[in-house]
C-alpha cells in the first residue's frame, strides 16, 4: 500500500485540474509533481500487494515491489516531471487548452510510476497499457494537424502491438507459474519453451516500447508532439520502460538465452539511429534518433552482461536528453522552424547557449560530465571484445559528430529577429534547462554510487545476477578507455566543425592543422560523411517498407476484408445459404470426429 | 414470501401497464409509466439477485441465480433502452409495448428449465422484434431479412427439441446421451441459437438488420436479444451437452471464426452502425470462448463479458441514435465531436476503448477473465487468437475516436439532449465502476455460474 502513496498528489493534482479554471492548472500540476518529489523519499524498499479481484481459487492482484532499480527509475520521473511542468509554463503558454495538457501529463506521470513500482506482471501490464493510451493522447495534443494525428497513429499503432504482446505474455506466464508476481515466477523460472514463447513476445513488447529495430520509427515521428512531451515521454521516461522491464526480467531472459537475440537486435538498432541522426535535418528528430541509440545501448549493454553500466547509463542519459529537448524547444520558438539548415541564434541567450552546451558536451560524452561516464563504463565493459569495442568506438566518434554539428549549426549568427525572440525565451524554461545543466554534474558523483547501490537490494534477484561476475567484475574506470574515448570524442566534434564551419578562418590549433589542413584527409572525411549519408538514405528506405506493412495491416490484412464483406450483400438467399451450409458442414465435421 | 416471485409478477406486471399506458394515455404518461414499473422491476431484481431467493415457478420455470442474473441485467438495460427509444422513436408507445413482450420472452428463456419454454421464450422475444422493425419504414427490408432467418432459426430449434425428446423422451434440461441423434440435435442448437446469439455464419444477415434499424431498436437487439442468445446458449449446451466433447470444440472454433469475420469485415467500414454491427460480432465471438472452454470458471468469464457489451453498446447507441438524428451515420460524418460536444466524444471514446479492453473498463476484466479461463482450460491457442484479434480490432476501434477529436471548419457547439445523456452517463459509469471495483460483477456471475452447474432439471 505504502508505494502508491507517491501517486496520490499527482491523482488529486490530475482532478483539481479537471475541476478548476484554465489559469490554475499549470500552477496546481506543479504543486502535485513537487510534493509528489517531496514523498519520494519516504519510500522504502519492499513489496505490497492489494487484491484487484477474485474468482474462486483465482485472485488478482495488484502488487508494487520496490527494489532498488525501481527506486532508481522512480527519482528520475519524480526529479523530471516537476522540471517539465515548469518548462511547459513558459513553453506551452498561450497555446490553449491548458486543462488538457496538464490533465494528460499528470496522467501520464501517474502511469508511470505505476510503471516503476510493478511488481507483477499485470500491475506491468496495466501500467504499460495507460503508458500507450496517454502517449497517445500526448503526441496528438495538436491533432488538429494532419500530419500530428498520424503520427500519433503510427505511434498507438506500434506501441499497442507491444501490449497485446505482453497479454499474450502473460497468458502463457499465468498458465505456466500460476501467478504474476516477478519474485514467484523468478523463483521457479527454469527453461522451457512456453517460457521462451513469453519471453519472445514480452521482448516484441519491449522493442515496441523502447523503439528497437524494426519497430523504432514511431519514435521520430512522434516528435510531432509538443516540445516538453518529446522532452518527457520520449527521452526520459516512457521509452525507457523497455529497458527497464528488460532489466528487472533479466533472470527470465537469461534462463531462456534470449539475451544474445537482444544483443544483436539492440546493435542493430544502434547502427541505424546513429547514421540516421547523422542525417536527419528535423531539429527534434536528431535527438530522436540519438534516444533511440541510447537505448539501443543500454539493451545492448544490459543484454551482454554489464548491468551496471546500462542502469547507470539509463538513469545519466535522462538530464542531457531532457535538457537537449527543452533547447530544441527554445530554438524551435525563437526561429519558428524546425530545419537544423534555418536554425540560428542561440548565441544571442547567454544562458540557454551555456546550458545547451552542457547537454551537447555530456551527451557527447565529456568529462566530467555524466555522459562520459556512462561512456566509460560501457567502453570497459567491453574492452577485451575488440570487435565491439571498435564498433562502439565508431558509434561514439558518429555521435559526436552529429550533436556538434546540432549544436554548431543552432550555434551561427542569427538575424535581429531570432536574436531578439531569443532573449525574450520565458524565464521559466530557461529556469529548468539550468536545474536540469547542473544534474548533469551532479549525475556524475552517482558513477561512483552505482554498483553499491544496486547490489545492496535485500529481495528480488537483481542482486544475485550482478554479484556472481557478471556485471560487476565489468563495471569500472580505465585510464586508457576513458582516454581513448576522449580522443575519439573530440575527433568527432572536431570533424562536425570542419564540415559545417570550417570555411571561417584557419585555427592556430595544433591538432587542428596536422589531421584537417591536408587535402587528401578532408577528402576522406568528406568521403566517409557523404557514404553515411548515402547508408542512412537505404536505411529510410527500409523504414518505409516496414510502416507500409503495419499500415497494410491497418488496412484489413490485405483486402481479405474486402472479399469476405461481399459476403454480406443484402441478399436473403445468400444469408439463408450460408446458414444451412454452416449447419451441414458442422454436422459432417462432428459426424467425422465421432 | 420469497422475492423471487415478485420479480416474475412483475414482470407480467410491466406488461399490463404497458397495455394499459398503449390504450388509455398519452406518449408522455405511458413513457413515465413504463419507465416506473421497469426501475421498480429493475430494482426488485437486483434485490433478490443480492438476497438469492430462489423459487420454482410450476415445473417448467424456475427463479435461481442463473436466472435472476439474466433478469437483472435485462430490465437495467429495458429502461436504458426505453429511454433511448422514448427520445428518438415516432412510435413509442408501440415499440414500448412491443418491447414488454419481449422482455417477458428474455424471463421466460433466463427461467427455464425445459427445452419448451426456451423455445417460447426464444420465439416471444424475436417476433416482437420483427414488428418493431416494421414501425419505422425505412427498415421494411431489415424487418423482412429478420423475419425469414428467424423462421429457419425456429424450424431448426423445433427439429432440434424433436431429435432430444426421440432419445430422453422428456424436453427437461439434463444432461442427454450421446449418439447419432443428439449429436445433430446440438449443431442444430448452435445454429438456432446462433441466430440469436450471431454467431458465424448464422449471423450473416446482423450487420444488415443492425444497420437498417432506427438506432434505439439496434441497441435493442445487440443489446439484449444477443444477450438473450447467450443465456441460452450456455443452458443449452452446459447443461444438455457438456459431456460432448467435440460440441465444444465445434463452439471453440465457431467462436474463432466469429472473431475473425468480426473484425475483419469491420475494418473496412465506415458506417457507423454498420462497423459497429460486425464489433457485436467480434465480441459475440469473444464470449463464445468462454462457453467454449465448458468450465464454470469460462462461463463466469462470459457473463462478466455479456454484461461489459451489454452497457457499452447501449451507451454507445445512445450516442448514435443522438448522431443519427443530427443525420450523421459514418465515421466521416462525426469528425469535430469532440469540439461539438466534449461529453459525447469523451464517452464515445472511453466505449470503444472498452470494446478493446483497456484495464479499469468493465471490457478488460471481460477480456481478462475469458482469455485466463481459456488458459486454465488449456485452450492457450483459443487465447492467443483472442488476443491477435483484440489487436486488429484496435485499428477500426481507434478511427472512430480520431475522428471524433479532429477540427473541421465551423463547429458550433450541439446540445446533447438530458435523457440521452442520463443514459449514456449510466452506462458510462456501469463500465468504469465495475471494471475499476469488478468484485461485485464476478461475484454475481460466480453465483450464477455455481447454479449452472450444479442443476439439472428432470421433469416428470
Amino acid at each position: 500500500m505504502i508505494p502508491f502513496i507517491v501517486l496520490v498528489p499527482v491523482l488529486i493534482a490530475m482532478i483539481l485540474v479537471f475541476l478548476l479554471r484554465d489559469k490554475y492548472a499549470k500552477y496546481i500540476a506543479l504543486l502535485g509533481s513537487l510534493i509528489g518529489l517531496a514523498l519520494f523519499p519516504f519510500i522504502r524498499t519492499g513489496t505490497s500487494s492489494i487484491t484487484w479481484f477474485s474468482l474462486g481459487n483465482y485472485t488478482f492482484d495488484v502488487v508494487a515491489s520496490i527494489a532498488n532499480l525501481n527506486l532508481l527509475l522512480l527519482g528520475i520521473i519524480s526529479v523530471i516531471a516537476p522540471l517539465i511542468i515548469l518548462y511547459s509554463f513558459g513553453y506551452m503558454d498561450r497555446r490553449s487548452e491548458q486543462k488538457r495538457f496538464y490533465m494528460e501529463l499528470l496522467a501520464f506521470d501517474v502511469a508511470m510510476l505505476t510503471f516503476a513500482m510493478s511488481g507483477s506482471f499485470l500491475t506491468l501490464f496495466i501500467a504499460w497499457e495507460f503508458l500507450s493510451i496517454t502517449s497517445y493522447l500526448l503526441i496528438g495534443f495538436w491533432n488538429q494537424k494532419e500530419k500530428v494525428a498520424k503520427a500519433a497513429r503510427k505511434a498507438l499503432t506500434i506501441v499497442l502491438i507491444g501490449d497485446l504482446a505482453i497479454l499474450g505474455s502473460m497468458a502463457i506466464v499465468w498458465n505456466l507459474y500460476g501467478t504474476f508476481t516477478f519474485s514467484n515466477i523468478f523463483a521457479s523460472a527454469s527453461q522451457s519453451p512456453q517460457l521462451l514463447l513469453a519471453m519472445v513476445l514480452m521482448l516484441i513488447a519491449i522493442m515496441t516500447k523502447s523503439a528497437q529495430f524494426p519497430f523504432h520509427e514511431w519514435l521520430p515521428d512522434a516528435m510531432e508532439g509538443p516540445t516538453p512531451v518529446s522532452a518527457f515521454l520520449h527521452s526520459t521516461t516512457m521509452v525507457k520502460a523497455g529497458v527497464f522491464a528488460f532489466i528487472v526480467m533479466l533472470p527470465l531472459f537469461t534462463v531462456t538465452k534470449l539475451s544474445v537475440v537482444v544483443s544483436i537486435i539492440s546493435i542493430i538498432t544502434v547502427i541505424i539511429a546513429t547514421l540516421n541522426a547523422t542525417k536527419e535535418l528535423h531539429i527534434k528528430k536528431v535527438i530522436a534518433y540519438s534516444t533511440i541509440q541510447e537505448l539501443g545501448l543500454m539493451l545492448f549493454a544490459a543484454s551482454s552482461g554489464a548491468v551496471v553500466a546500462a542502469v547507470y547509463f539509463f538513469f545519466a542519459q535522462s538530464f542531457y536528453k531532457a535538457l537537449l529537448f527543452f533547447s530544441a524547444g527554445a530554438a524551435m520558438n525563437a526561429n519558428g522552424s524546425e530545419d537544423l539548415n534555418r536554425m540560428s541564434g542561440m548565441k544571442s541567450n547567454r544562458w540557454i547557449l551555456i546550458t545547451t552546451l552542457f547537454g551537447v558536451l555530456s551527451l557527447a560524452g565529456f568529462i566530467p560530465f555524466d555522459g562520459f561516464f556512462s561512456n566509460v563504463a560501457i567502453g570497459h565493459a567491453f574492452s577485451s571484445n575488440i570487435e565491439v569495442y571498435v564498433i562502439l568506438s565508431i558509434i561514439s566518434f558518429l555521435t559526436s559528430f552529429y550533436i556538434f554539428r546540432w549544436f554548431l549549426l543552432n550555434k551561427r549568427e542569427g538575424n535581429i529577429e531570432v536574436t531578439l525572440k531569443y532573449k525574450m525565451q520565458p524565464r521559466s524554461m530557461i529556469m529548468s534547462m539550468g536545474i536540469l545543466a547542473s544534474l548533469t554534474l551532479v549525475a556524475s558523483i552517482a558513477y561512483v554510487y552505482m554498483p553499491g547501490f544496486l547490489t545492496s537490494q535485500t529481495h528480488y534477484s537483481l542482486g544475485h545476477l550482478i554479484i556472481p561476475g557478471i556485471g560487476m567484475s565489468q563495471y569500472g574506470f580505465g585510464f586508457v578507455d576513458a582516454l581513448f574515448e576522449t580522443v575519439v570524442i573530440a575527433l568527432g566534434a572536431l570533424t562536425s566543425y570542419t564540415v559545417f564551419i570550417k570555411k571561417k578562418k584557419l585555427s592556430h590549433n595544433v591538432l587542428y592543422y596536422i589531421v584537417y589542413s591536408s587535402v587528401i584527409i578532408n577528402k576522406i572525411y568528406m568521403y566517409v560523411s557523404r557514404f553515411v549519408y548515402e547508408i542512412s538514405e537505404g536505411v529510410a528506405l527500409l523504414d518505409i517498407y516496414i510502416s507500409d506493412l503495419f499500415d497494410d495491416i491497418g488496412r484489413g490484412i490485405f483486402g481479405a476484408g474486402t472479399s469476405m464483406r461481399k459476403l454480406a450483400n443484402g441478399k436473403v438467399n445468400t444469408y439463408a445459404l450460408a446458414f444451412y451450409v454452416g449447419v451441414i458442414v458442422i454436422a459432417i465435421l462432428l459426424y467425422m470426429v465421432g | 414470501m420469497q422475492i423471487g416471485y415478485f420479480v416474475v409478477a412483475f414482470g407480467v406486471f410491466v406488461v399490463l401497464a404497458n397495455i394499459v399506458g398503449r390504450l388509455l394515455f398519452g406518449k408522455k404518461v405511458h413513457f413515465e409509466i413504463n419507465l416506473i414499473s421497469l426501475l421498480v422491476l429493475s430494482s426488485i431484481s437486483l434485490s433478490a439477485t443480492l438476497i438469492g431467493s430462489y423459487a420454482n415457478l410450476g415445473i417448467v420455470l424456475s427463479i435461481n441465480a442463473f436466472s435472476l442474473f439474466f433478469m437483472t441485467i435485462f430490465s437495467f438495460a429495458m429502461v436504458l433502452v426505453n429511454v433511448i427509444a422514448y427520445v428518438y422513436s415516432i412510435d413509442y408507445q408501440d415499440f414500448a409495448l412491443l418491447s414488454s413482450f419481449a422482455l417477458l420472452g428474455m424471463y421466460i428463456v433466463s427461467m427455464s428449465t425445459s427445452l419448451i419454454t426456451i423455445f417460447l421464450g426464444l420465439e416471444m422475444a424475436s417476433i416482437p422484434a420483427v414488428f418493431m422493425l416494421l414501425l419505422s419504414r425505412k427498415s421494411l427490408e431489415a424487418a423482412v431479412k429478420f423475419f425469414i432467418m428467424a423462421s429457419i432459426a425456429v424450424s431448426l430449434f423445433s427439429f432440434a427439441m424433436a431429435l432430444v425428446y426421440g432419445g430422453a423422451n422428456s424436453l427437461s434440461l439434463s444432461g442427454v446421451q450421446r449418439n447419432s441423434l443428439t449429436i445433430l440435435a446440438s449443431v442444430l442448437f448452435i445454429a438456432a441459437i446462433g441466430f440469436d446469439a450471431s454467431i458465424f455464419p448464422f449471423n450473416i444477415f446482423i450487420p444488415d438488420v443492425y444497420q437498417g434499424a432506427p438506432a434505439y431498436l439496434t441497441a435493442m437487439l445487440g443489446g439484449l436479444n444477443k444477450k438473450m442468445g447467450f443465456a441460452a446458449l450456455i443452458q443449452v449446451m452446459i447443461i444438455l451437452f457438456i459431456s460432448f466433447k467435440s460440441t465444444f470444440l465445434v463452439i471453440a472454433l465457431l467462436s474463432v471464426f466469429t472473431m475473425i469475420y468480426g473484425n475483419i469485415v469491420a475494418m473496412k467500414q465506415n458506417n457507423l452502425k454498420r462497423m459497429l454491427a460486425y464489433s457485436s460480432i467480434a465480441q459475440a465471438g469473444y464470449i463464445m470462448i468462454g462457453v467454449a472452454t465448458t468450465s464454470q470458471f469460462g462461463i463466469e468469464a462470459s457473463l462478466v463479458q455479456i454484461v461489459s457489451h451489454m452497457f457499452v453498446f447501449i451507451g454507445l447507441f445512445g450516442i448514435i441514435a443522438w448522431l443519427e438524428f443530427n443525420n450523421r451515420k459514418s465515421v466521416d460524418d462525426i469528425i469535430g465531436l469532440g469540439y461539438e460536444n466534449r461529453f459525447a466524444a469523451f464517452s464515445l471514446t472511453l466505449f470503444m476503448l472498452a470494446l478493446v479492453g483497456l484495464p479499469f473498463t468493465t471490457g478488460f476484466i471481460g477480456k481478462f477473465l475469458l482469455f485466463t479461463s481459456a488458459i486454465k482450460a488449456d485452450m492457450v491457442w483459443l487465447a492467443i487468437i483472442g488476443i491477435i484479434n483484440s489487436v486488429m480490432s484496435i485499428y477500426y476501434y481507434a478511427r472512430p475516436i480520431m475522428a471524433s477529436y479532429e477540427m473541421r471548419a465551423g463547429t458550433g457547439k450541439i446540445r446533447l439532449d438530458f435523457a440521452t445523456k442520463a443514459v449514456v452517463f449510466s452506462c458510462l459509469m456501469i463500465t468504469l465502476l465495475l471494471g475499476i471495483y469488478p468484485q461485485p460483477l464476478i461475484h454475481v456471475s460466480n453465483l450464477a455460474a455455481t447454479y449452472l452447474f450444479a442443476h439439472q432439471y428432470v421433469l416428470p
